[in-house]
């Protein structure tokens, strides 16, 4: 690689109070190069990306940008030095049209000049041109498409000609033809000498795009090299997929006959513009497993909100024959459709004891006891921590101490989202074990959202592949080991 | 430029300036000294809208800044004689260190915390005005010993062309490149900062600017009343008034904030005959619009072009 | 002498002090709502209590008891007319909604001060006394009402520590203003909760705003000023801390009797202000508060 370095990040480190995010990290980007640094959620990726930009400041380590030390420097420095970033979310300014958004990019950081160079407004449209959106110049972002806006964003990270651009999920809620118009754009940064670093949870997605990978786990770095290097090396696929994948030797039920217990029929949800959910459809029925397997971004949380009413959506919801927009959100838990949600929801500052009891208030006296006890027996580590602060606890226990707390309200339903999130392989065998004990002492209904394909699988009778906002795949178990399992990642 | 050249509101502005120019041919003097305090409460206004419009801060203590310039401007003359317009200068620079003063604390603080260094900021100035009640008059207040002018035309006709400069020059900035990076400090600092912006400097300047307009406009409704007390310049309920006319008219429109001041004191006056519950009918149509048309009567009209 | 003098009037005026404020803070924790109202519902419940009290004929135990029902009513107008509607409006962008909620509250509570006055002038009312007479404390002599009003401030407080901390629907409270959507997840309508805290801010700001008119009276001019010293003790306590808010409010509370009898009345709100400055540069979220 001759290509000179334009951005070299040696061992970065970042502390957040006793949390460490970034830990030694080292990389390049060189010119002309599209490097693509993955991760999971809480892999350290985007803050990463964060502490390139200034908008955090390091804990230790260095970033050069050229010759230049740019570690302390603030991010509107590092940005006149030539760095441009396209955020995750759109950041338009809702009052200005698109034109005016694209000129912002291009003045001066001054107090005095009260009127841009005349040269801005026409530097401005060739930019807006370069990016697609010429018809669209002289709108305002809220009557704007969603891919329109993120290429206002692209627009505005270029327009003063940067050589390093740094790209924060570049694929996020586009269509496939949308995808293919940003790769193009993306790959004409490259082509004209920039160093380019994208920042995505999935390596398939952006395995066409990038030079090279450089892999993230729990803020260190795992693999580095080729896509295909990356995707092949054997801790990323333990981290992404767990490790070797057995089926359960459970098979789906004739059960199938059987109405299911809860149906959804053709979902969609969108966030403002996003798409997070197009037209999804499953079913679950009654004492079944379902597993929804999908890497982070696909789109689980956004169905198991949509199911527990905490986000709207188009489409139909059916629960137990009752039709869940009706309900309120409070209502559909009381119903027994019950979330154990990927941020555990705990009141951290009540005890482990209280926490439960609330999960409990809807239960009879006598009942709440029972249901006490029997989920202390299951989670042995919460009786011994039951009147510690739910803050106090490990990452694991707290996990086993939200689950307990949905299934104080004896649910009909338990939907769990990534309950694996964050945890040691040890924590995951005892998760593993108390599912399973679940399974067999009563007839509750699971759906498990999980990335963590080796983790959810061999409890599951059915599968569901969540890709995109869309279900690409259905079937058993073991047909989803044998069709699935290598070609996954 | 060419398109403010040819867009028919500038027209129409102009219009309304002649038209309000002509005003003292026809009304007599208590109806323009309404006008003329209504102009000085239309800057007032207008610079409190340049903060919280444009660079996004909320300062629920305007008249903290007012009050600087113009006790100062007040205390000066009292004191030491110097002309009116030195007087005027001084209440600025105190009322800018006053500003300088409040954006320290907004750089570092965020939601009601700030809001709350701004009440508390009034609060203290009320208060040191009791105490050093020797200089200040106290709660009573204090005269000064020049006035502009005795003539209620010329006083408005002070008012007026105070009012139409400052609103040029606020309008202008608003519409600037300046006005635009504003909008983004406001808006968004971390964007504004990946795009290149120092949002510091800018904010500490917003707040500078809006100190300046708020302390010379309270400097020169001194010398247009001839009196400053506690109760005209610096009570929270002045701020309350300030506020709530800006968010009337149109937040992030300045002219609208303008327009609002004007609306609130002439609607007061109209309704003078209630007695006290003036003020509370007034209150309650700005808490409807507040309910209804939450961008304000000027901000309805102007801001159709950005909705769907 | 003085400084026993000191020690009783403080206590009874903190004590009230620390009623209305922990009702502010309550709002806030729960409902995330900084209600600068507070005063004018406070004040109308002085004055509505002084009015059964008084013209209506009903004594001073029933006549309180209205007041305290006024308050609650008050309470509940403020939350349908003013706070609901602002936080349910589509036109109102997320991140102002604070702001208007502030905005929007501060009318309303001019509008009450100013309706207040008009009715009722802006002469302060006074309740007659609960318990007539003085008795002596160590020499002393207190006038019975004072000590009566620290006790039911006492007892009020004691009760809804029980509530907060006893009962289910109190630990759902204290659940919301921890986790909202938790409290949702776990089949909780925050609807009802809100509905209930609101009625709860009621009958806290309508004790202490009808016992502040038997100690010292209250006039529809004092609501800016009883919305402020709440606001000011509440950020010192720590938003949405109760039991930060009852210590800051005996801080405040005793700073300001100190200064009234040693150094000056008329300077008795500055040592508070000043704490307060300094409390908001050096420790933001207050003295109990969580960050």
């Amino acid at each position: 690689m001759n290509a000179p370095v334009r951005l070299r990040v040696e061992n970065l480190t970042k502390r957040y109070g006793g949390l460490i995010a970034v830990k030694n990290v080292s990389l390049e980007l060189r010119a002309g190069e599209i490097l693509g640094l993955i991760g999971p959620n809480g892999s350290g990726k985007s803050t990463v990306m964060k502490l390139m930009m200034g908008i955090e400041p390091v804990s230790g380590g260095t970033i050069k940008l050229g010759d230049a030390d740019v570690t302390q420097w603030p991010s509107h420095r590092v940005a006149r030095a030539g760095v441009g970033i396209v955020f995750q979310h759109s950041r338009p300014l809702h009052r200005q049209t698109v034109l005016e958004n694209i000129k912002l990019a291009l003045l001066p950081d001054s107090l005095i000049r009260l009127f841009a160079d005349r040269d801005v407004d026409t530097r401005a449209r060739a930019i807006a041109d370069r990016v697609g959106l010429s018809a669209v110049v002289n709108r305002h972002p809220s009557t704007l498409p969603f891919a329109d806006l993120r290429r206002m964003e692209m627009a505005k990270a270029i327009a003063r000609d940067p050589q390093v651009v740094l790209v924060d999920e570049p694929f996020a809620g586009l269509t496939l033809s949308e995808v293919a118009a940003f790769s193009d754009l993306i790959r004409g940064f490259r082509d004209e000498g920039r160093a380019v670093l994208l920042v995505d949870h999935n390596v398939k997605s952006v395995a066409a795009l990038v030079d090279r990978v450089f892999a993230m786990y729990l803020g260190e770095r795992i693999a580095e090299g080729t896509a295909d290097e990356v995707m092949q090396d054997a801790t990323v696929r333990r981290v992404y997929l767990g490790g070797e994948i057995a089926a359960s030797h459970k098979r789906a039920e004739a059960g199938a006959h059987k109405p299911p217990l809860l149906k959804v029929e053709d979902v969609s949800v969108f966030y403002g513009k996003a798409q997070a959910l197009d037209t999804v459809s499953l079913n679950v029925g009654q004492g079944e497993f379902v597993s929804i397997v999908g890497l982070n971004g696909a789109g689980k949380t956004t169905l198991f909100n949509a199911m527990s009413g905490l986000v709207p959506y188009s489409g139909k919801i059916d629960f137990g024959g009752q039709d869940l927009s009706r309900l309120t959100a409070g209502g559909i838990a009381r119903h027994g459709l019950v979330q154990c949600p990927e941020g555990r929801e705990l009141f951290g500052d009540l005890s482990v004891e209280e926490n439960l009891d609330l999960g409990g208030q809807h239960l009879t006296a006598v009942r709440r006891r029972e249901q006490l006890s029997w989920l202390l027996e299951m989670f042995p580590i919460l009786r011994e921590r039951r009147t510690q602060a739910a803050r106090t606890l490990s990452g694991g226990e707290q996990q086993m101490l939200a689950i307990a707390r949905a299934l104080m309200m004896d649910p009909k339903l338990l939907i769990l989202d990534e309950p694996t999130l964050g945890l040691a392989p040890v924590i995951l065998e005892q998760l593993g074990r108390a599912l399973e004990k679940l399974r067999e002492t009563s007839p509750i209904t699971v759906v498990l959202g999980e990335q963590n394909v080796t983790f959810a699988l061999p409890h599951a009778d059915r599968v569901y592949v969540l890709e995109h906002a869309r279900i690409v795949w259905e079937g058993d178990s073991q047909r989803f080991a044998r069709e699935m399992g290598t070609g996954y990642l | 430029m060419k398109s403010l050249l040819r867009s028919p509101a500038l027209y129409i502005a102009i219009a309304v300036v002649i038209v309000a120019a002509l005003l003292p041919l026809w009304l007599d003097g208590y109806i323009l000294g309404i006008l003329t305090v209504a102009y000085y409460f239309g800057v007032f206004s207008m610079a409190w809208d340049l903060l919280f419009g444009f660079a996004g801060e909320v300062n629920f203590g305007p008249t903290f800044l007012i009050g600087l310039g113009a006790y100062t401007a007040a205390i000066l003359d009292n004191q030491f004689g110097p002309p009116i317009f030195v007087c005027v200068l001084a209440g600025a620079a105190v009322a800018v260190l006053g500003g300088l003063v409040l954006a320290v604390p907004a750089l570092r603080l965020s939601g009601p915390y700030f809001g709350l260094v701004t009440l508390v900021a009034v609060l203290l100035l009320q208060n040191a005005i009791v105490i050093f009640a020797h200089w200040t008059g106290g709660e009573i207040g204090m005269t000064v010993p020049d006035v502009l002018s005795i003539d209620a035309g010329e006083n408005y006709w002070y008012a007026l062309g105070f009012l139409v400069m400052c609103a040029i020059l606020l309008f202008g900035l608003s519409r600037s490149a300046v006005g635009l990076i504003l909008q983004a400090s406001g808006q968004d600092r971390i964007e504004a900062q990946a795009l290149g912006f120092n949002v510091t400097k800018h904010k500490i300047a917003a707040f500078c600017i809006s100190a300046l307009f708020s302390g010379v406009a309270g400097a020169m409704l001194i010398f247009y009343m001839g009196t400053a007390s506690v109760d005209t310049v610096i009570d929270i309920s002045i701020g309350v008034q300030v506020i709530i006319a800006a968010v009337l008219g149109g937040r992030r429109t300045i002219l609208g904030a303008a327009l609002g001041s004007i609306f609130l004191i002439l609607a007061t006056e109209f309704l003078r005959p209630l007695g006290q519950l003036n003020t509370f009918v007034v209150s309650a149509v700005a808490l409807a619009v507040i309910l209804f048309f939450p961008d304000g009567l000027l901000g309805y009209v102007l801001r159709a072009g950005e909705r769907e | 002498m003085v400084y026993l003098q000191i020690l009783i009037d403080g206590f009874a005026i903190s004590s009230l002090y620390a009623l209305g404020a922990m009702g502010f803070t309550l709002i806030f924790g729960v409902s995330g709502v900084l209600n600068l109202s507070h005063g004018g519902i406070m004040a109308i419940a002085a004055v509505i209590g002084w009015l059964a009290a008084g013209d209506l004929g009903l004594g001073v135990y029933l006549g309180t008891l209205v007041g305290v029902v006024a308050g609650l009513i008050a309470s509940y107008v403020t939350y349908f007319i003013v706070i609901l509607p602002i936080q349910r409006s589509k036109a109102i962008p997320r991140d102002e909604t604070e702001i208007f909620i502030l905005t929007g509250t501060l009318l309303w509570g001019i509008m009450i001060q100013v309706g207040l006055a008009y009715l009722f002038t802006d002469n302060p009312v006074t309740m007659r006394p609960l318990i007539d007479g003085v008795t002596y404390i160590a020499g002393v002599r207190t006038p019975k009402n004072e000590i009566m009003i620290a006790v039911i401030c006492w007892i009020v407080i004691g009760l809804l520590w029980l509530l907060v901390n006893k009962t289910p629907a109190g630990k759902r409270l204290l659940a919301a203003s921890i986790n909202p959507r938790g409290l949702t997840l776990l089949g909780f309508d925050l609807s009802r909760i809100y509905f209930f805290v609101w009625g709860i801010y009621g009958v806290l700001a309508g004790v202490a705003g009808v016992l502040l008119a038997s100690f010292l009276g209250v006039s529809s001019a004092s609501a800016g000023q009883l919305t402020a010293s709440a606001f000011s003790i509440v950020v010192l306590g720590g938003l949405g801390s109760v039991s930060g808010s009852l210590v800051a409010a005996y801080v405040v509370g005793y700073l300001e009797t100190i200064t009234a009898y040693l150094i000056a009345p008329t300077l008795r709100p500055i040592p508070a202000l000043l704490l307060l400055v300094l409390v908001i540069y050096v420790r933001p979220q207050g003295i109990l508060g969580r960050r």
